[in-house]
């Protein structure tokens, strides 16, 4: 890479002697040309390539996305696929009922019980479960020996490819009421656990589950960011004097601020799905109240009877309020200097 | 937080262990076990397959006297089969290939792994029937969601396999629209054609009546409730313990067993066994929870006994002597074998199919393992008042695109897979070829691992005979099993809709999902009888009255099979 | 440091270590680095020790059931955590009859194409949306952020593939699924923290933004590039709704559907003309069989992955 070695000592010349602060936002918006006035035309030349570039994707997803997107509008209609000899025909000639499948969602109380489940799932899951991956990514980089930090890293993202199925299965085996520590329990004169048919403690054994599953693959990307950061610029703050806590926190956090800011706004954006199949699975354990959730909800109500109708409507719900949700916080990143996930 | 690859809305792997007790009682039983089931159709009002014209669609029944069973069937159960297969006196009763050659494609849930296109189980059926079977064999656990996939397209097979679990939402109205009308092929004298058809219960056909005309093929299946509490009996007899024939007995017989120390409980759900205890009308089918009382029609919410099922049920729960993965709910449910095998519950409700299947998984492993079931009591000690299933449960139907020559074809298989039990036809579609596919020995067959692989779902699917026990390997458990159902058959009722198939307006699909719902929260704890009572009130007042008046028309249009 | 002449130096880890490192040692530390603190060093091995105990504890007790005979899980009452004596009969049923390699293959390939596909036109696309005030990349961002919170239904989505023809074919198992947008956003945050002036000078150095994107911004990009590669390769590993959705022909499977295919085999109803499962085997034992199978692609693939991650891997000016 004989690249890189002149863009390296002009970058560090860059930041050496100067907190690194590699917040996206400040250096990325330089552009070749002077920003104002540039024409219509002349932006196209310039960027016509760059064009060129997004094409394939935006045709994919133009034909495999928006086109069945358009199939929502069955949110609007009794929709019965049919009633024609197309489904897409049926589309067309299904009973237009206007607002009336939005207005059987908000008169559900259940619905409202599931956006409430969903809004504190979220809430927990933010507090405990994103931060995780990045502890253990911090953990797990500061290994020095290469061959256990790839053995903990493959043991711990190994949880992933288990089924949800298999997941909960385990759960019950250790942790149920006739599972192993249940019975450790009852031999020492106390009752069973009773922590999978809970529903006081549904929501954080959910999140245990997810953690438990799911922590080591969000590892992944964080490693990604850390093992970019090059080790000149440890070896410089350590010149300066930085101790390790203070080269964490000015080299290495750093370097995952803007992976963190994207995530999280892209979590955020996604604060209505909490999951699904791990729900539904349980959902009969401790009941609709403690366990349904916005997705559960839609599954229960229109695709199990294929309303199909108004799961549609329904999901347009989700999609607009997701869509308010992620603009909003990325309109916090701005506001703390962060990229996020599109830069005005 | 996992980025995954896919766009497609990609629905859940719902647990295939949880849907397969589903299938197992709508197959060799009747009915399943999730509530919601009933049809609802979409404009138009829903109807019903009684009524004055039904005896003009309906197929002429002339019984088979090919095989004569070593049980016959009374009170509705099935017939029985106990003697050793003599392989040498197998009758025939399809004398003549009806098939003209021509090209048939099957769409058909498949649990398991689909063979080979051109395997020798196929190739030899295909012979036999003189019909060209192309399989589709699909995923069963998500069948329903192919079903309405393919079902709303313009590009449908032949012949595509519904059962009534699948039978939700709109699949009703694509059953009208989509499918043939079978009365000019099968209606009165014609099923005679087709002699092994013409043997199928009449019972059976008039559920095959979707919009006002014969669509169907049906799976007959014997009406007495399929839900038997079975029991280890060999501990039953170790610990000197009685088959308890009241609630109260069971009750006490559930405290003496239970040690939870000891890795014991006596029992899992038994909410099932509780409606039958109470007499409370059958769940399975929103059609058969209604019946006239004094005149009225009454929901089998809205009784009284219903709510004191519940209330046993959840005394039960309370008490501590259900098994606590019974406590997961039959979506994250594993299968019970292991458990029931390892001891650590005596009791559970399963469709009688189990009786069987069980005692031959263990019987080379553990032959001290006895697995039995008992008799359904009424709660106070009597005789129990049983309500009525289903006379069938899954269902054929054929493509209104296709030609007559291919319905006749289609109708040439459905002649072969309803050969009764003790023909070749019947061994060649449920055993396969003899030597390839099985071997018999001392009069049981039994199936190579070419025939487990090969001889499974599929052509069975198509049409059965009527519902036959017959298990050569354990003829005891067999004749037990159709004697359960004489007796429990002596004290079923059947209520005013029985053997109707009613698709209700679709304003009232959701009316009733709560409930199953419900009574699962109240007999775990989580919410009350009077949570109960609300909701009853509530379902009267969102639609439950306008149901109600409904169907009254309903009867008095058409009039009713109750008994 | 002053070098004495007259007495040899002693190299720093002679005393330290009496035998050559081994390969479970640490790489020497580099000189600014000061040496891990005795608290520390513990505290960071009792954490991963016990994430990792978490979780291979129930690998175990996986591994254990897989390898169980029906008589010792009927003893245990479900999940095995002591093996008695080890049957491999649940694998034999699994790898008998010739459809396991088979659907193998065509989930290798699947993959391969699939990845290859995805990663092109997702690496292109990023880096077209990557140059801040480019003509109209808001707009197509927009436009693809906004997939991620509508989603079409089922009968649409098929009624679409159906429509192209793409049933019964491999394209249905990769078109429609191929891009996924939060794979592109993570893709284009790592290029955006690409810098301006080595961009710039090449572009003063006569490049275009093709060759810009092959020579400068992907060999930077390495780590991000791995990580989205490996995303898209278990998604397209891991997919199976896909195939049973919009293949009828039972040839055509891909493992995870064969997979699930037999461990219903075992928890089948009966009545449908079923196997029994008389004898050794038990449906569970074949349920932890096929989990086992399906971790070993990772297990193997691990080490090709993690090269990627070594630390300090990426030199070069990456911002943020």
């Amino acid at each position: 890479m004989s690249h890189s070695t002149v863009p390296r000592s002009r970058t560090e010349a860059d930041t050496t002697g100067k907190t690194p602060e590699a917040s996206g936002g400040a250096t990325g918006s330089r552009q070749n040309k002077p920003k104002a006035k540039v024409s219509w035309r002349l932006r196209f030349r310039r960027d016509r390539v760059l064009l060129l570039m997004t094409l394939p994707a935006v045709l994919l997803i133009l034909v495999f996305n928006y086109l069945p997107i358009l199939g929502n509008i069955v949110a609007f209609e009794d929709y019965d696929p049919y009633v024609s000899d197309n489904g897409i025909v049926s589309m067309l000639h299904s009973p237009w009922v206007g607002l009336e499948n939005f207005q059987l969602i908000f008169a559900d109380s259940s619905f409202w019980n599931a956006v409430q489940n969903t809004l504190v799932l979220f809430f927990l899951q933010l507090i405990l479960f994103f931060p995780i991956p990045i502890l253990l990514a911090l953990l797990i980089n500061s290994v020095v020996r290469p061959r256990v930090r790839a053995l903990s890293q493959a043991i711990l993202y190994l949880p992933h490819f288990f089924s949800w199925v298999l997941v909960i299965a385990v759960f019950q085996q250790l942790l149920g009421g006739a599972g192993l520590f249940s019975q450790l329990l009852r031999q020492h004169g106390f009752d069973g656990l009773d922590v999978m048919t809970d529903p006081n403690t549904f929501k954080f054994l959910i999140t245990a589950q997810s953690v438990w599953k799911d922590a080591g693959w969000g590892i992944i990307v964080f490693l990604a960011a850390l093992s970019s950061v090059s080790p000149d610029l440890y070896e410089a703050a350590a010149m300066d004097g930085a101790g390790r806590w203070r080269r964490m926190w000015h080299v290495t956090l750093p370097a995952l601020r803007p992976v963190i800011a994207l995530l999280l706004v892209l979590r955020v954006g996604d604060a209505l799905t909490v999951g699904f199949e791990q729900i539904l699975l349980q959902r009969d354990a401790v009941g609709p109240g403690a366990a349904e959730v916005l997705d559960t909800f839609v599954w229960w109500n229109g695709v199990r009877n294929q309303d199909f109708g108004y799961a549609a409507a329904a999901g347009l719900v989700k999609g607009v309020i997701s869509l308010g949700l992620v603009l909003a916080a990325n309109k916090v990143a701005h506001l703390m200097g962060e990229q996020g996930v599109y830069k005005k | 937080m996992t980025p995954n690859a896919s766009a497609a809305s990609a629905p859940s792997r719902r647990s295939f262990l949880a849907s397969t007790a589903v299938v197992a009682a709508a197959v060799a039983g009747g009915v399943p076990l999730l509530s919601a089931c009933g049809a609802s159709d979409s404009g138009s009002g829903g109807g019903s397959s009684e009524g004055k014209g039904v005896k003009k669609l309906l197929p002429a029944f002339v019984a088979s006297n090919v095989v004569t069973p070593d049980i016959a069937s009374k009170n509705g159960s099935s017939i029985g089969f106990t003697s050793k297969l003599d392989l040498a006196g197998l009758k025939t009763s399809v004398p003549k290939k009806l098939g003209k050659g021509g090209k048939v494609s099957i769409m058909s849930p498949f649990w398991g792994s689909p063979p080979k296109s051109d395997n020798a189980y196929y190739k030899a059926m295909n012979s036999l029937i003189g019909v060209d079977v192309t399989w589709q064999n699909q995923d069963g656990n998500t069948y329903d969601q192919k079903l309405g996939a393919v079902l709303a397209s313009s590009d449908i097979p032949d012949i595509v396999v519904v059962p009534s679990w699948n039978m939700g939402g709109k699949i009703p109205s694509a059953i009208i629209g989509k499918f043939a009308d079978l009365g000019p092929y099968l209606a009165g004298d014609k099923v005679k054609d087709y002699p092994n058809l013409a043997a199928i219960p009449t019972d059976a056909w008039q559920r095959c009546i979707f919009g006002g005309k014969l669509r169907g093929l049906p799976m007959p299946s014997s009406y007495v409730p399929n839900i038997v509490p079975l029991y280890r009996k060999d501990i039953f007899d170790k610990e000197g313990y009685e088959v308890p024939t009241s609630a109260d007995e069971f009750m006490a017989l559930a405290k003496e067993i239970t040690n939870a120390k000891a890795k014991r409980w006596a029992c899992l759900d038994m909410k099932w066994i509780a409606f039958n205890m109470w007499g409370v009308l059958s769940g399975s089918e929103k059609s058969l929870g209604w019946n006239l009382v004094d005149g009225k029609l009454v929901n089998r919410v809205e009784t009284q006994e219903y709510l004191e099922a519940l209330e046993w049920t959840r005394k039960l729960f309370a008490a501590g002597y259900v098994h606590p993965d019974a406590k997961l709910g039959k979506s994250a449910a594993t299968d019970p074998g292991p458990k029931f095998a390892a001891g650590e519950f005596l009791i559970y409700p399963q469709d009688i199919s189990q009786w069987w299947s069980r005692t031959a998984e263990q019987a080379t492993q553990n032959p001290s393992y006895k697995i039995w079931g008992m008799d359904l009591f009424g709660h106070d000690g009597g005789d129990p008042t049983l309500w009525a299933g289903s006379p069938a449960g899954i269902f054929a139907f054929i493509s209104k695109k296709a030609s007559a020559s291919v319905i006749h074809d289609a109708l040439s298989v459905a002649n072969v897979t309803a050969a009764p039990y003790g023909t070749k036809e019947y061994m060649l579609t449920n055993y396969g070829v003899e030597g390839t596919h099985y071997t018999v020995k001392n009069g049981v067959p039994t199936k190579t691992d070419q025939g487990n692989n090969e001889v499974i779902n599929a052509y069975v699917m198509v049409a059965s005979p009527a519902s036959t026990i017959a298990h050569p390997d354990f003829p005891e458990v067999a004749k037990a099993q159709v004697e359960w159902q004489q007796r429990m058959g002596a004290f079923t009722k059947k209520s005013s809709f029985y053997g109707q198939q009613i698709t209700e307006p679709s304003r009232y699909t959701n009316l009733s999902n709560d409930f199953e719902q419900l009574e699962d929260d109240i007999t775990r704890g989580r919410k009350k009888i009077s949570d109960m009572q609300q909701a009853v009130s509530d379902w009267k007042s969102k639609g439950g009255d306008q149901l109600r008046a409904w169907y009254q028309k309903l009867l008095d249009d058409n009039g009713t099979a109750a008994s | 440091m002053t070098a004495v002449i007259d007495q040899p130096v002693e190299p720093a880890t002679s005393a330290k270590s009496v035998r050559p490192p081994g390969r479970w040692a640490a790489p020497p530390r580099p000189t600014w680095e000061e040496e891990p603190g005795k608290v520390g060093l513990a505290g960071k091995g009792l954490v991963l020790t016990l994430a990792c105990l978490a979780i291979l504890f129930p690998l175990w007790i996986v591994l254990v059931t897989s390898l169980s005979s029906r008589k010792t899980i009927d003893q245990a009452g479900g999940l095995v955590m002591v093996p008695k004596g080890i049957t491999f009969v649940a694998y034999k049923e699994l790898l008998s009859g010739g459809q396991v390699t088979r659907a193998a293959i065509i989930s290798v390939l699947i993959t391969v194409v699939g990845t290859l596909f995805s990663m092109a036109v997702s690496v292109l696309c990023a880096y077209g949306l990557s140059r801040i005030g480019s003509l109209g990349h808001r707009w197509i961002l927009m436009m693809m952020l906004a997939t991620m919170f509508f989603s079409a239904g089922l009968i649409p989505t098929y009624l679409l593939v159906q429509s192209l023809g793409l049933t019964d074919s491999y394209l249905a198992l990769i078109l429609p699924s191929a891009l996924s947008v939060f794979n592109i956003l993570v893709l284009r945050g790592f290029f955006m923290g690409i810098s301006q002036e080595l961009i710039d000078s090449a572009r003063i150095d006569g490049a275009g933004d093709f060759r810009i994107l092959w020579v400068i911004v992907m060999p930077l990009s390495r780590a991000v590039l791995a990580v989205i590669t490996l995303f898209y390769a278990v998604g397209y590993w891991s997919a199976w709704f896909n195939a049973s959705l919009y293949l009828n022909d039972q040839d055509m499977m891909p493992l995870q559907n064969v997979m699930i295919q037999l461990v219903q085999k075992q928890e089948a109803p009966v009545g449908l003309g079923q196997a029994i499962k008389t004898g050794e085997l038990s449906g569970l034992a074949v349920q932890m069989a096929v989990m086992v199978m399906a971790l070993l692609p990772v297990a193997v693939l691990s080490p090709f992955v993690q090269r990627h991650f070594k630390k300090g891997m990426l030199t070069g000016a990456v911002k943020g």
